[in-house]
């Protein structure tokens, strides 16, 4: 078997299997059920509020992200090391201790000080885009740092001995060489905040039309023991999901390429 | 470099089958699908059982409604355990449990719960309409706790002081152990939840009763043989164990009601025990 052969048949291997997957939900779709969602006041809202909150936390992780990233990849500073390290961090204590986390620190002074004077977080949107924005940071971070890594830092140096300041060589030549790269960190980011649910449940709590994303109002389907209904919302979520990535790709991917 | 490939696949998954938590199943072992609300006494209890009679007790905890959905899902399991009569109600109605088997393992009696020391001073249900206060509820939908606090609200409060509390609940637990966390985190100043509550974190939260006239159902915990068993009659006499005197025992120790006449003793009238309420639907947006 050649390399092509073989390697496409792994590509298609993994289609069949998430596809199978998604295939194997029609077990228990009942179309009146998914019509009955997708009619639903409260489904509508639960799409739109997942949109939104994945949307604000990925931007607001990358906007955090490009910097940290770019020092990491560029500087030798003091605690890179443990920068470096702590990236990892949401992925290894889990989204539900995440969430607990975030909840013991909401009981701390500063927590504590934050919301009385500040933002409300617990039980609020203000507290599903920080659920999501946390879970996302650290592997936007990742991605970016190795999308830097990849530019030459030749041609920084070159801009700079062309009379370029660290900020215009960053802007005019390091940053849209990246732009793929920036571009995947995004949708990663995204999608990865659309499907989070362990640390939102945990701040936000289920209330339907005030806090309830897509992935809160699917397990609160299962909580009911309802099977179908279960069912016909991770339809829609995959459908809202994949969709609105295709769609992005089909736009960004003009915009890399310009 | 092919067989070497299938040599690692076989390995991986003869690995994953030794390293999953699936539980062994065997003549000698039930599979319990519980709520995780009563999860201490429960394990207790079934650490017990197996000392005294070698069968091995695996216990799978969660969300009443989602186990109910896993054991049916899996098609397996020996014994369905909820957290609350309702999802019994539904899974006798869907056929997943045999009717004649149930029995009620313990009693709860709905209450206010605040933080230890009652910072606020919140005595009664209308200090829940006090401005300015956040006050949390399982989320009616699929939590009991939840329905039960709705239930009063409907029949005690006028138009207009159900509308300063719901103006005060800022959202829904997505479970009853959670309704408790929200004292203990402080991410609520009060919950209507259950009496035991206060036993379950003693050093941060702190029950406060309501009158009798205010509780219109004692809510209960039931137990019953799931329509999956292999093994009816060791179902049976397990559920038997913890029904009786030993098992009764733990739960007392866990601060439980074990036999509803403590419970209405600690309530101060007989009421209704169980049954199923309708949640309006300006609870539950559909």
């Amino acid at each position: 078997m050649n390399l092509r052969r073989t390697t496409i048949i792994a590509a298609l291997l993994v289609l069949a299997l998430y596809g199978g997957l998604i295939i194997s939900l029609g077990w228990f779709l009942k179309l009146s059920t998914l019509h009955g969602m997708l009619t639903s006041v409260r489904t509508l809202f639960s799409i739109q509020l997942s949109l939104i909150a994945a949307t604000v936390a990925a931007f607001l992780a990358i906007l955090l992200a490009v910097p940290a990233a770019y020092a990491l990849s560029r500087y030798r500073f003091r605690g890179r090391e443990v920068v470096d390290t702590i990236l990892e961090f949401p992925i290894i204590v889990s989204p539900a201790a995440l969430g607990a986390i975030l909840l013991i620190f909401f009981n701390n002074p500063l927590g504590e000080w934050i919301q009385a004077h500040g933002v409300r977080f617990v039980f609020t949107f203000a507290g599903v885009v920080l659920a999501q924005f946390i879970t996302i940071l650290g592997v936007a971070v990742r991605l970016l740092k190795t999308s830097f890594d990849e530019v030459p830092l030749e041609l920084e140096t070159v801009a700079r001995s062309l009379g370029a300041t660290p900020r215009r060589a960053f802007f005019t030549v390091t940053l849209p060489l990246a732009r793929r790269g920036l571009l995947a960190a995004f949708i990663l980011a995204w999608a990865k905040a659309l499907g989070e649910f362990g640390a939102t449940i945990m701040v936000a709590g289920t209330m339907a039309m005030r806090t309830e994303t897509l992935p809160i109002a699917i397990f609160m389907r299962l909580a009911g023991a309802d099977i179908e209904g279960t069912v016909a919302l991770i339809l829609v979520l995959v459908a809202t999901g994949l969709g609105a990535l295709s769609l992005s790709r089909w736009l960004l991917g003009k915009v890399a390429h310009a | 470099m092919h067989s070497a490939i299938i040599k690692i696949l076989i390995g991986a998954f003869a690995l994953g089958g030794c390293l999953s938590g699936a539980p062994a199943r065997s003549a000698e072992s039930l599979l319990i699908f519980a709520g995780a609300a009563s999860k201490p006494p429960t394990e207790e209890a079934a650490k017990l059982y197996e000392q005294k009679t070698g069968v091995k007790v695996d216990l799978v905890f969660g969300g009443s409604g989602s186990v109910l959905a896993q054991m049916k899902l899996a098609k397996q399991g020996d014994i369905y355990f909820p957290g609350s009569s309702d999802y019994m109600e539904k899974a006798k109605r869907a056929g997943d449990v045999f009717a004649d088997s149930e029995k009620t393992i313990v009693y709860l009696i709905s209450a206010i719960n605040v933080a230890k020391g009652n910072p606020l001073g919140i005595r009664t249900l209308r200090d829940l309409t006090r401005p300015g206060l956040h006050v949390a509820i399982g989320n009616p939908e699929t939590v009991c706790v939840g329905a039960y606090a709705v239930e009063i609200i409907e029949k005690e409060f006028t138009a207009a002081e159900k509308a300063a509390f719901q103006r005060n609940l800022i959202n829904y637990t997505e479970s009853c152990e959670k309704t408790a966390t929200a004292i203990s985190l402080k991410m609520a100043d009060a919950v209507i939840g259950w009496s035991v509550f206060e036993h379950w974190d003693p050093a941060r939260i702190e029950t406060v009763r309501l009158p009798a006239t205010q509780v219109r159902r004692i809510g209960y915990i039931p137990i019953a043989v799931s329509k999956f068993t292999k093994n009816n009659a060791s179902a049976r006499r397990f559920i038997d164990f913890l029904a009786g005197p030993e098992g009764r025992k733990i739960f007392a120790r866990h601060n439980y009601f074990a036999t509803v006449e403590e419970a209405k003793a600690w309530l101060g009238a007989a009421k209704p025990v169980g049954g199923e309420y309708t949640v309006p639907p300006e609870w539950i947006k559909k």
